[in-house]
Formats: structure tokens, sequence, C-alpha cells
């Protein structure tokens, strides 16, 4: 149940927060004219924000196993959180934009935590599958 | 089951007590969060307060008539403007007594023209005869700056082709500067003959930043250094004196850094005070978890005893179990306060309306050693009750008492 837990919530909250967040207090720059790359960011992060909170809601509902795939999936999904505002499509460029203050360092430290949650929850989740083989054996 | 070593016992006593391990751990990661991102925090203001200093280089700014305030906000915050007199504001002040060096600028906002183009500070000023920009701009770029050429920024947009645009109008950068923390990071240099030529693009525009008849005599303020014997008051007095205008706004950098010291001091000196009642509070909780343990493990120590260890092993696995938390909590706390510092160093800067410079990564790196060292040791003081009441002679009949 432990290993359960730490392997969906984190994924849950972040993945949420990463759906959220760009649309909220870390929205991309307003006034477009045309939309520009930050207002991609955010679309992309929050559609990617969802799929890591769906994630987490499966891994409450799987086995051991299903769980270190679902949770390597997570790590790939924050991967693109880290990667879509700074080498896939990218934000504005002045330091003093918001989307560049605000949008961007949120990104960041979501997708970072994903990851380091979902990695914690990857090896717990080996350690017990490996002890469980011992056993069998 | 397998073979725990004397040296691996405080790493599996803490495993076997997860709760009780994670609820110290989350104490000892706020204390080392609160003392690493507060200390960082501090030297971070401390090195925008040298930075804004260093750039603040005039006794005296005349500015026109009621502009004092932008003039201020212009020097301390991101703020941009426009403002100009409309005389020979600069023949005007030379006629006063105790002038060292003056110099003028010139001060123009660019406009914003969509989301991605910041509104800039345009600053106008005269390679010969400046003293306050031209001495840091030279440590960075040591040739002359061409009339249409600008100086960028820090924070400026400059694009991949090298150009900023301003007014429409694609302006080459030939050097772009270090950061200060200040406002001068939003802001581009250019000399004074490139002016006129800014005032003419943005006229093209529909937006003239300033009339046509004046573009090329506008100045925005006299940058003044005052001689030996004056004080930057009896300066303006002079001048007013001098030049017959009541009207005109003086403002005075030294004052404004010394403003910035004081609220600088009131806020370093808050998060000081919080930081040492957080720290005592959290020592005081860590040592009344310790001894109710120790109490609790009485049978633990006794049974340890038996097999053979001395008093001294009975501290060092008490000792070394503090550490370790400490240890492990100081890396999360440490781990968390940068998550928030450094990503959004430019928002904090923002937000406090104050200088704010992020230190060098020599600098971080060693308050990062400090702060683990700062960690461990809170985790050991927190043990020391603990490890004297083991080390005291009737230890063994304390350790009966559990049998």
């Amino acid at each position: 149940m432990k290993n359960k837990l730490i392997a969906s919530l984190p994924a849950i909250i972040l993945g949420a927060l990463t759906a959220i967040a760009p649309q909220t207090f870390a929205h991309a720059c307003a006034g477009h004219d045309v939309p520009g790359a930050c207002h991609y960011s955010a679309l992309a992060a929050s559609g990617v924000g969802v799929v890591i909170a769906l994630l987490g809601v499966a891994a409450l509902f799987v086995g051991t196993r299903e769980r270190i795939g679902l949770n390597i999936a997570v790590v790939i999904n924050a991967l693109l959180v880290l990667a879509i505002p700074t080498v896939l499509i990218g934000v504005c460029q002045g330091a003093m934009m918001h989307c560049r203050m605000v949008m961007l360092p949120t990104l960041m430290v979501l997708g970072a935590l994903a990851i380091v949650f979902a990695a914690i929850a990857l090896v717990m989740d080996a350690k017990s599958t490996n002890a469980a083989a011992t056993r069998v054996r | 089951m397998p073979h725990i070593t004397l040296g691996r016992l405080p790493f599996e006593n803490l495993k076997r007590k997860p709760f009780r391990t994670a609820a110290l751990l989350v104490i000892v990661t706020m204390l080392s969060a609160t003392f690493f991102g507060g200390a960082m925090l501090a030297l971070n203001l401390n090195a925008g307060l040298d930075s804004m200093q260093k750039r603040l280089g005039a006794d005296l700014m005349v500015v026109p008539q009621n502009t004092g305030a932008k003039a201020e906000a212009l020097l301390t915050s991101s703020t941009s403007s426009t403002f100009y007199f409309t005389n020979d504001i600069a023949s005007l002040v030379s006629k006063a007594d105790g002038i060292a060096q003056s110099t003028v600028q010139t001060y123009i906002s660019s406009l914003t023209a969509d989301c991605c183009d910041e509104q800039v500070q345009i600053i106008g000023f005269n390679p010969a005869t400046d003293f306050v920009i031209e001495p840091w701009i030279t440590s960075e770029y040591d040739q002359t700056l061409e009339t249409g050429q600008v100086i960028a920024g820090a924070n400026i947009n400059v694009s991949t082709s090298g150009t900023i645009k301003l007014y429409d109008h694609e302006f080459p950068v030939a050097a772009q500067l270090a950061t200060t923390g200040t406002s001068l990071d939003n802001s581009v240099f250019v000399n004074q003959e490139t002016i006129p030529r800014i005032v003419g693009y943005s006229a093209q525009v529909g937006h003239p930043a300033i009339p046509e008849e004046y573009a090329d005599t506008a100045v925005s303020a006299v940058l003044i250094k005052v001689a030996d014997g004056y004080s930057a008051e009896q300066v303006a007095d002079n001048i007013t004196e001098a030049s017959g205008l009541d009207g005109l706004g003086y403002v005075y950098p030294g004052g404004i850094t010394a403003t910035t010291k004081t609220n600088l001091s009131a806020i370093v000196g808050y998060v000081a005070l919080f930081l040492a009642a957080f720290w005592v509070m959290g020592v005081v909780v860590l040592l009344a978890v310790f001894s109710s343990s120790t109490n609790e493990r009485k049978r633990e120590f006794a049974s340890l005893r038996i097999m053979g260890a001395t008093r001294g092993t009975l501290v060092g696995l008490i000792v070394k179990e503090s550490a370790l938390l400490g240890l492990i909590g100081g890396v999360i706390g440490i781990a968390l306060a940068s998550l928030v510092i450094f990503p959004f160093s430019t928002l904090i800067g923002r937000q406090l309306q104050l200088p704010y410079l992020q230190v060098g990564v020599p600098t971080t790196l060693g308050l990062m050693a400090a702060g683990l060292v700062f960690a461990v040791l809170t985790g050991m003081i927190a043990s020391v009750a603990s490890a004297y009441r083991l080390s005291k002679p009737e230890t063994y009949l304390m350790l009966r008492e559990g049998e």
C-alpha cells in the first residue's frame, strides 16, 4: 500500500499542477496578437500534465510490475515537461516576461520533482519485486 | 536476514523506525532549507546593493520639474520612462560652483510592440564626458560605441543576428553587458548622436518619443560629481541660484543607496531573527525526540552492552544516527530551497523591488557546504543530552532499568 501511494500520489498531484499552472498562476504572456512560443508551450505542458496525472491514477489500480512501467512513463513525460519550454517549443526571450520569469521555472520545478518522485517509486517497486522473486525461489 | 555490521547499525536503526525518522527528517529539512534559503537571499541582496553602489557613481542628478520620482524609479527598479528638458540645461548647470565633473544623459522608454517585445529603457550618454556608465561599459567593451550601435543590458533580448528591434528598426548590438541586478539590466545604451535617429524612427511608427524639434537637444538629466569641500545639497542650491530655475528636480543617488541599504538591513535582520527562532525551536524538538527515544531504547542499549559494546560505542551510535539524519535532511533541505531560489531568482528580485544579484558559483557551493555542516551539527547538538546520559558512569544501572 505504501509503495502504491508513493508511486501514484506525487504523480497525480504534480501532474495536476503541471496541467493547471500554465493556465492559471504560471500563465503564458498576455496580449498576443499572434500566439507566441510561450502560448504553445503552456498548452503542450498542460496536456502532458494531464497524462502524468492519469498515469498516477492508473498506478493506484495495478500491480507492482505494471507500476514500474507506469513510473517509467511518468519519468519520460516529466522529461517532456522540461523539454517543452526549453528545447522543443520555448518561451519568450525577454528575461522579465511573465512566461520566462514564472511559467518556465514553475514547469522546471514540477518536472524535476515528478522525475525524483517517480525514480524513488521505481527503486522501491523494483526492490519489492526482487524481494518477491527471491522468496519464490 | 542480511548481516548488520556496527558501521551500518545507525542506518539500520533509522530504517527500522520509518515514522520517527521521517518526522525528524522533516524538521532537519525545514531547518536547512530555511538556513540555506535565508542566507542565499541575504547574500544575493548584498551583492545587488554592491552592484548598485558601483553603478550609481554620481553625487547629484538634475532632472526636470516633478520628475524626481521617475528618475529614482529608473535607478532602483525596472520602471522605464521618458522625460527631458526643453532648454540648454547643461550650460545653465555648468555656471554653478562646486561641480567637479558633469555629463548629460537622455532617457527614452521604448514601445511594447507585442507580447514578446519588452519595454526597455534607452539611455543616451556622452562617452567623452560620462563618468557613470562609461567606466563600467569600458570594463566589458573597450571599443568606441559608434552612432547607430547599441550596448544591451543583460536582460535584453538580442536576436541571433546580433540586433535589437526598437521602434520597428533593427539596431546592431555592439556588446551585451553582464548582469548587475539593477534596472540597468533592462536598458540599452546609445551615444547621444543616436538619440535623434531613435526619435526619427519613433515618429515613423506614429509614437514620437520626443517632439522632433527637441530631438537634437533633448537632455533628461545632468549627472554631477561634486568638487571636494562641497555637499550635493550645497551644489543643488548653487545650481538653482546660478540657473535661475526654481523648479528643477534633484535626485541624490547616495541617498537612494542609503535608503536601499536601510531597507536591506531591515529585511536581512528579519530573516536572521526568523532563522534563529526557527532553529531554536527545531533543536528543542529534536532534543525532546532524541531524549524520549533514548529512554524507550534502554533494552536495545542494554542488549548491545551485553554483546560487548562500550559506552563509547553507544554514544557513537547515537551521534552517528543524528549526524546521518542531519546529512540526509540537509541534502533534501538544500535541494528544496535551491528549487525555489535559483529558478525563480528573477521573480524574487522583481517582487522585492530591491537590487538582487545572484552570487557566483563558488560562493553558492560554499554556502551549500556550510548548510550541510549546519544541518549535521544541528542533528549532533540535538543528540548531546542522550549521549551524555549514556556516557555517565552509572549508565550500566540506567540500562538495567530497562531490562
